[in-house]
């Protein structure tokens, strides 16, 4: 019997067929164990119905990186869906399907039919089964996780605590019900087959520690609660749309307000008039929405107006895959807009981050006055990871604070005063005494409307200017590897910093000349650190999931050296084979 | 359009070499190899040394996948055949599938054999046709000292021989029923009852089974058995070695004729139309001696693999009798009366 550090699980069926939420019990139930999680699940952008549904995620005793791209299980509930997903599974796969469908399958369409030598076939009547257990075939997928319990040695009991947390709003007997059927399918298994292990997690122990299993915009959305959010308006736009259902809930409560725009002009234009007034507000999108932002951020900028927008990727252009994860918005984040119009942009790397840089993107919009904007994608918005609620407690707010200006007698108050380090105190509608103007157009100190190239230059420097402090006073990117000069320095940014950790520390290359840096703060950029791991290596490669290579272009400007572009679109997270398959032909 | 299929049921040396001549004389046919255990094409013979650690499994695999791949032979692996409708040229399987072809063999093989008169113990017993059994015995085997061999097959004597050598207690109990399908064997018996006494087992013959139950249920458990003429023994293991009988049991009622096994003719041909049968599972006409034989052994097998094969492609293959005394080991030279006439 073979034992592993971590396991990745498919469960794959049909929209509706509940591999989605089998997956989210098999999640509370692992983390129940003290098991690590990390969750990454993929749907059709259709309705109910349609499409293919994979409810995908890794299992671990130490702390993730990635979900994994190649299971070790495949959960076939529906199996032409289930075929399609045969080549993302690893040749000593185990592969669990209705051995007892309602009729005969034609050859070619039943997944079974494909299990190839290396591979475990475990044949278990999951429609039989959910039948005897609920009266229907819909619990197919309950009987699955049953059997999955037997496979992997995992105790069942947490299992059905993790089936009464998920179903705790429903009545005692649906609770019971979708416990039997998961001790039927672990039962069968148990009885049914002469070695019903597959495989082995190493053990943990059962933890105290209060988990919560969160995704990137859960997280995002509790960091805004957290940080003191007021407003929040938007339009809804996948992936970004579960911050504002989650908001929609929790933050009327708190005598915040949460405002489902017209379109996503107007959920900006909300946005951007809350921080004139000096509230916290902010919105979330995807790519077609910040598109549609980008005129009212300009506006912002050059108002210095604090807001917050979470930018959650997804494929572009246009339309594109709503439902795929890309990073290819950075260069619209960085740029999108007209003039020199300096913003800051901030891509976490993983969950707990969301929420981190949420709630000090907040900090950073009002010290800096300036629109922030947050960089996740489909996979980040979407990935569920457990999350030590102490780490999140232990958030210190305060490392920037608002400037407020003081009234001072007899002078006019400047607004948009020019000083040292860019940054003027900032005053809000009806503060006594702190009367100014506010336009779009470029301006005098004072605010008023004013077209020569000196005050045009100097405010402009001014608004440059001002993130000076935020790129000294920001922590420095995350470098890794052996110290001194490199032959590969890796870059990468957001969430697909975790695969290239994960590759960096694979068997394959551990121990090699390789090193990382992974920036958060994007705009503005760390010139000096980035300057100086760029020194210390031969060749830079970046890893980033778009097309053109964005961050890449960044650094050549920024270090003046020529980097490796290691950029795909492969509509999902990148696989850290294929970054250790390049990085080891580099080396060659 | 759809390529030629060619679906053999089995995974042994008769269908092993079956899909290998068909590949080689029908190169944009679709070739599918359907079997039951889950392991890839391995050698039977070698399964005592298998068992007493001698070797590991990947000593036993005949070919790696990467022969199936580069042959485009598409491999099935456990997958067990329901049932087959002969008519509509389709192959069910268990888990609710349905394979068509266009031309059909049978290699499903044998499974182990227990005389019904000894069905009442047979939870006590221990077989060993397959790898997965096989592997529980090795399992098992370390804290075994003491074991009981029933029967007599080629398989029994060169696991008691292994299991000797390995310092362990063998007490063989020479059966009539060892030598299934032959009716008379004392020719046999007595060869290989000289033989194993030389190996150092100790052997009981002429004194057939009586009796055997577990008295111990314990980690070895404990066996006692009983012989008619009332000599009794204690081991910890009872190996059962009757030979096999052919695995079919998914043919009732498909219309094939069936005695022991799959009645084919020379040609391996049954009585329908692109249906073929080879290996341990046929019963062969022979026309010379106007009557049916059975094959044993590795190079029959594979030469009716091949035999059945080439008829199916459309060339000529015929069955050869083999030679008596062609199967020997260790001396024991086992004449082989039932390959003439069963």
């Amino acid at each position: 019997m073979k034992q592993t550090d971590s396991l990745v699980i498919k469960i794959c069926g049909s929209a509706g067929d509940g591999a989605i939420s089998a997956v989210e019990i098999l999640n509370r139930a692992c983390a129940l164990m003290g098991f690590h999680i990390m969750n990454f699940d993929s749907y059709p952008a259709e309705i109910r119905g349609f499409g293919k549904s994979v409810g995908h995620t890794r299992i671990s005793r130490t702390p993730l990186l990635t979900p994994g791209r190649y299971a070790d299980c495949l959960v076939a509930l529906n199996d032409m869906h289930a075929i399609t997903e045969l080549k993302r599974i690893k040749p000593d796969a185990a592969l669990v399907y209705d051995s007892r469908p309602p009729d005969y399958i034609e050859e070619d369409c039943a997944v079974a039919g494909f299990i190839e030598p290396g591979m475990s076939g475990y044949g278990v009547p999951l429609r039989e089964l959910s039948a005897q257990a609920v009266k229907s075939a819909r619990s197919r997928n309950i009987v699955a996780l049953g059997a999955i319990a037997a496979m992997y040695n995992l105790d069942p009991e947490a299992f059905i605590e993790a089936i009464n947390i998920r179903f705790a709003r429903k009545s005692a007997v649906v609770r019971e019900i979708n416990s039997a059927a998961l001790k039927m399918g672990y039962e069968y298994i148990r009885n049914h087959r002469e070695r019903p292990v597959h495989k082995t997690l190493l053990a943990v122990k059962r933890h105290d520690r209060p988990i919560r299993i969160v995704n990137g915009n859960e997280a995002a959305a509790i960091g805004a609660l957290d940080a003191g959010l007021t407003l929040y308006a938007g339009y809804p736009i996948t992936p970004a749309t579960k911050i504002m259902e989650y908001l929609a809930k929790k933050l009327p409560p708190k005598n915040g307000t949460v405002v489902q725009t017209e379109d996503e002009i107007a959920a900006i234009g909300h946005v951007v008039g809350a921080g004139y007034t000096g509230k916290r507000a902010m919105t979330a999108t995807s790519g077609p929405g910040l598109c549609l932002m980008t005129e009212m951020l300009n506006l912002a900028v050059q108002a210095e107006i604090a807001c917050v927008v979470i930018n959650s990727m997804r494929g572009g252009p246009s339309t594109g895959l709503p439902t795929k994860t890309e990073q290819a918005d950075l260069n619209l984040a960085l740029y999108g807009g007209s003039g020199d119009s300096p913003r800051v942009v901030l891509a976490p790397a993983n969950v707990p981050e969301c929420y981190i840089m949420t709630r000090r993107a907040f900090e950073i919009a009002e010290a800096f006055q300036t629109p922030v904007i947050l960089l996740l994608d489909f996979f980040l918005s979407n990935r569920f990871e457990d999350v030590d609620e102490t780490v999140l407690e232990t958030f210190e707010p305060g490392m920037f604070k608002r400037l407020t200006a003081e009234p001072v007698s007899g002078k006019p108050f400047e607004r948009f005063r020019v000083t040292d380090n860019g940054v003027s105190p900032a005053a809000f509608p009806g503060m006594p005494g702190l009367k100014h103007a506010i336009t779009g157009l470029e301006h005098t100190p004072r605010g008023f409307p004013n077209y020569e190239g000196d005050n045009h230059r100097a405010m402009t420097e001014k608004r440059r200017r001002k993130f000076i402090e935020l790129q000294n006073a920001w922590p420095h990117p995350d470098v890794t590897g052996p110290k001194g000069q490199l032959s590969i320095g890796v870059l990468s940014w957001g969430s697909s910093i975790g695969a290239v950790r994960e590759a960096l520390a694979s068997p394959e290359l551990k121990g090699l000349s390789i090193g990382g840096c992974f920036p958060r703060l994007l705009q503005p950029l760390q010139t000096e650190p980035l300057k100086l791991f760029a020194n210390r290596c031969d060749r830079l490669v970046v890893v980033e999931l778009n097309s053109s290579g964005q961050l890449a272009g960044l650094i050549e400007q920024t270090t003046h050296k020529k980097a490796m572009r290691l950029a795909d679109v492969p509509a999902e997270p990148p696989a850290v084979e294929q970054i250790v398959r390049y990085l080891t032909g580099v080396l060659k | 359009m759809k390529p030629f299929h060619y679906v053999i049921i089995g995974n042994g040396v008769a269908a092993n070499k079956a899909a290998e001549t068909i590949r080689h004389n029908h190169a944009d046919a679709k070739i599918t190899l359907i079997s039951r255990e889950f392991f890839l094409f391995y050698y039977r013979h070698k399964l005592p040394l298998y068992i007493t650690g001698k070797i590991d499994e990947t000593d036993l695999q005949v070919y790696p996948v990467e022969y199936y791949r580069e042959r485009n032979i598409r491999l099935r692996l456990g997958q067990i055949v329901q049932k087959v409708d002969l008519h509509k040229k389709v192959v069910y399987l268990k888990h609710m599938e349905k394979v068509h072809y266009d031309r059909l063999l049978i290699c499903s093989g044998g499974r182990s054999y227990i005389p019904e008169i000894y069905y009442p113990f047979r939870s006590c017993f221990t077989t060993m046709k397959r790898l997965s059994t096989a592997r529980t015995i090795r399992e098992k085997l370390p804290s075994v000292q003491s074991i009981a061999i029933v029967g007599g097959d080629l398989t029994s004597v060169k696991l008691a021989e292994t299991l000797i050598d390995t310092g362990r207690e063998v007490t063989f109990i020479l059966d009539d029923y060892a030598f299934w399908p032959l009716e008379s064997a004392s020719e046999i018996r007595d060869s290989l009852e000289n033989a194993l006494r030389k190996m150092g087992a100790n052997v009981i013959s002429n004194d057939p089974l009586n009796m055997v139950k577990q008295i111990k249920d314990d980690d070895p458990p404990l066996y006692e058995i009983q012989t008619q003429s009332g000599k009794t023994l204690q081991a910890q293991m009872v190996g059962a070695f009757f030979g096999f009988k052919p695995d079919i049991d998914f043919l009732i009622r498909s219309g094939l004729d069936i005695d022991r096994g799959i009645l084919v003719d020379d040609q391996l041909k049954t009585a329908f139309d692109d249906v073929y049968a080879a290996g341990d599972c046929a019963q062969i006409y022979a026309p010379e001696l106007k009557n049916y034989w059975v094959s044993v052994g590795w190079k029959n097998a594979l030469r009716l693999g091949e035999a059945a094969a080439l008829n199916m492609v459309g060339l000529t293959g015929h069955a050869r009798k083999p030679a008596a005394h062609a199967t020997q080991y260790k001396g024991i030279k086992l004449s082989t009366p039932w390959w003439h006439i069963l």
